[in-house]
């Protein structure tokens, strides 16, 4: 890697690009536009934590919210089930994690690539009424170079199943070791009929790209990773995008406006810097990866004379359609110590309900994988897996079974689709502010019944597989009542050719600004089955590679 | 009947663990003062907040929600020193009087006028805990009981890591397949 020579750009001058969120999408966006020779300055309203910053802090993580912040750190967000109630305030409902990096520093790395039905299921399956039920305006075929790119660049371990999407290049690195909890689930799936597979993470079996494999410490989901193994854009992309010297990473900034020019164009992003100063960096074109609740955030913030309901949003779309996916957990005792808590959450996947048959009558599909109930955390675990089992909760009986149960228990978990509908959304909150008093995100959300009952499906399945798997004192968990929050952030600015339904084209331009980009989970027109963010990564690939392009004709 | 601690849960969890806690809905609060438990304790420093009926009567709550008996409980691990921390945060004034005015509520329930808690016999405790059992204040002591004992213990609890070799977590930060009974069994017959 070359020397990294970090440039500083001056607000006042333009620069190429401006990227606000330095996550999933925004890191490998800044890499693509600063190999390219574009200037690039990223901005990222939290730290840069490095390896040596992580721990196995449940306590600070998981109970204070030190990576993902909250009310508590001055970002209260609210939420109501439906448009005619008030909202009220919560410690939090949309969750990310807030620093270089963004959650791809603390997500679990199951990296399913989406299949074709997911491109074009719409038209397939027919409209849902109510819904906003579409076909992407790209197809698989058109994104797969672009998660065969995150396999490698970004380091994705796996094996090609037969009834895999088809690619053109094998996974870098070989599949985890299966752990206690898959082999149940294997066992369990095979007996059944059932085709289980491993499964595809973006964390490294073996050392790849200069980065070694993992340690299988067990705290992935929730966590930053102590050792680099996990393939985060903090420790694969970003690297690259800063080595080049064309790319300004600036941390501790809050992005609160996007302005335009008279002729409809962006012209700068306007942020408090790390000292609270507001500045204004301009540039040719700015590029929003902020994620699926900031980006909608930041344009109906961004309102105008001539964006009267918010910046790009002359199709009302923008915030709207947001999808969580839906899941649900079983979990189980068995005989002989499993120790689900050790290793990466997941190596096998049953991807046999892909698509739920649909004489079920509903819409729905997803995957099923195994885990350990509490992501392995002790704490967690101690809180809530007596009350669950309905064992005694205090005491030293508590004391006498929480052993058992920590080390014998393996859980099963659905992962499935959510519909868009507009009346799940994102909004500015009329009355609530955060710290620095941009409006608090107001989160407006109740799954289509559809949803639900494919959450219930998954959940009755996974229990017939604890069931066949042997387990004894089996209990689990769906939202019947719709869920009150999530970490899949989606839907948000659908890509769409048609200007009226959709709020970037298919090469994530704005239908309504020129210069201006958006690519995060809020591009996605549908959800995919419970596994957004490699979609989101070959999708910053895609639109990376063409807004450059772009850049190079001058048709930005 | 719920346990879902699974990723796209995990945050909303984190609200509702404690539910019934007066904690639930402001616990969140960064506990930046916590690393200064364990120096205070490496130091013997006495209770910054609590005095000593009051953490004698804690200490003997927590003991009742994860006893001592032939392995350590939350007295080994500690637990008091990791409540003295949180509750000398200055943001977490008002919980401290919400912990101070259920631990009266309770001291008001014996029949004998001053005495204390922690000076009951473990089964007259263990009652007094029974009776109160849905109460915020009990709700409250045994999420901090559980917090305190599993915690990194930096922030003053899970002393010598007694919290994890009572839960059967093998703190070793590292581990090669296979994990457990399964997977070995799994290695072995080739499957």
């Amino acid at each position: 890697m070359a020397k990294a020579v970090f440039p500083s750009f001056p607000t006042r001058e333009e620069v190429d690009f401006v990227v606000v969120g330095s996550g999933a999408a925004g890191g490998v966006m800044a890499k693509e536009l600063s190999t390219a020779g574009h200037s690039v300055v990223l901005l990222e309203q939290g730290p840069h934590l490095k390896a040596a910053d992580f721990h196995h802090d449940e306590w600070g993580y998981d109970h204070n919210l030190e990576l993902t912040w909250g009310r508590s750190q001055g970002y209260p967000q609210t939420f109501r089930k439906f448009e005619s109630d008030v909202a009220h305030e919560r410690e939090m409902v949309c969750g990310y994690a807030h620093n270089v990096g963004g959650s791809s520093m603390h997500y679990s790395g199951n990296f399913w690539r989406f299949r074709p039905i997911d491109f074009v299921e719409a038209s397939v399956r027919g409209p849902i009424a109510g819904t906003n039920f579409s076909d992407w305006p790209i197809t698989y075929s058109d994104l797969e170079p672009y998660y065969t790119k995150v396999d490698w660049e970004v380091g994705v371990s796996g094996l090609q199943g037969p009834w895999d999407p088809p690619r053109t290049r094998g996974y870098p690195c070989p599949p985890m070791p299966i752990k206690g909890s898959d082999v149940l689930l294997e066992r369990a799936a095979k007996a059944m009929g059932l085709n289980p597979y491993p499964a595809p993470v973006a964390i490294l079996s073996q050392p790849h790209n200069g980065r070694p494999g993992c340690i299988h410490c067990g705290f992935c989901n929730g966590y930053g990773c102590e050792v680099n193994a996990k393939s985060s854009s903090l420790v694969t992309v970003i690297p690259v995008a800063l080595a080049t010297g064309n790319c300004e990473l600036r941390t501790h900034c809050t992005v609160h406006r996007v302005n335009t020019n008279d002729q409809g164009r962006a012209t700068e992003v306007v942020y408090w810097d790390a000292d609270g100063e507001e500045q204004a960096q301009r540039a040719r074109a700015v590029v929003l990866c902020a994620n699926g609740s900031e980006t909608p955030r930041l344009l109906l913030m961004s309102e105008s004379a001539q964006h009267p309901d918010g910046l790009a949003n002359s199709s009302g779309m923008v915030g709207k359609n947001l999808m969580f996916n839906g899941y649900s957990t079983v979990m189980g005792l068995f005989d002989e110590p499993v120790n689900a808590y050790k290793s990466v959450p997941a190596t096998r996947v049953v991807h046999d309900f892909y698509e739920l048959d649909p004489s079920l009558g509903f819409y729905g599909g997803g995957g099923i994988d195994g885990r350990h109930p509490s992501r392995g955390a002790p704490m967690g675990f101690a809180l809530t897996a007596a009350p669950a089992f309905g064992t005694p909760t205090w005491g030293s009986e508590f004391k006498a079974v929480l052993a058992h149960q920590f080390s014998h228990v393996a859980a099963f978990d659905g992962h499935t689709t959510s519909l868009p509908l507009s009346t799940n959304n994102i909004t500015l909150d009329p009355t609530v502010k955060d710290k620095f008093g941009r409006p608090a995100i107001r989160t407006t959300y109740m799954d289509h019944p559809d949803d639900i009952e494919t959450m219930r499906w998954f959940y009755e399945k996974t229990v017939e597989m604890m069931e066949v798997a042997g387990a004894s004192n089996i209990v689990g968990h769906y939202e019947r009542d719709g869920q009150e929050g999530n970490v899949h952030l989606l839907g948000t600015c659908r890509m769409g050719n048609d200007p009226d339904s959709s709020v970037v084209n298919a090469m994530n331009r704005a239908h309504d600004v020129p210069n201006l980009f958006m690519c995060d989970g809020s591009s996605l027109v549908t959800s995919g089955r419970g596994q957004p963010t490699m979609t989101i990564m070959a999708l910053a690939f895609r639109a990376g590679e063409l807004i450059s392009q772009a850049a190079r004709r001058n048709e930005i | 009947m719920s346990v879902s601690r699974s990723r796209r849960s995990f945050l909303v969890d984190s609200a509702t663990l404690a539910k019934g806690s007066f904690l639930a809905l402001s616990l969140p609060v960064i506990l930046s003062a916590c690393q200064r438990s364990q120096q205070a304790l490496e130091q013997g420093a006495g209770f910054r907040v609590f005095e000593g009926d009051e953490a004698a009567d804690l200490t003997a709550i927590a003991a009742r929600i994860i006893p001592t008996d032939d392995t350590p409980g939350a007295t080994e691990a500690g637990v008091i020193y990791f409540l003295d921390t949180i509750f000398a945060e200055a943001r977490r004034a008002s919980q401290l009087a919400l912990l101070r005015e259920g631990l009266a509520a309770l001291r008001g329930q014996l029949t004998t006028r001053g005495r204390n808690i922690h000076e009951l016999t473990e089964a007259q405790q263990d009652q007094l805990l029974r009776d109160n059992e849905q109460t915020p204040f009990f709700a409250t002591m045994r999420y901090l009981t559980i917090a305190g004992t599993f915690s990194l213990p930096r922030y003053g609890g899970n002393r010598d890591k007694v919290g994890y070799q009572l839960i059967g977590y093998e703190d070793r930060g590292a581990w090669s397949a296979p994990y457990g009974f399964y997977d070995a069994d799994y290695a072995e017959r080739g499957e």
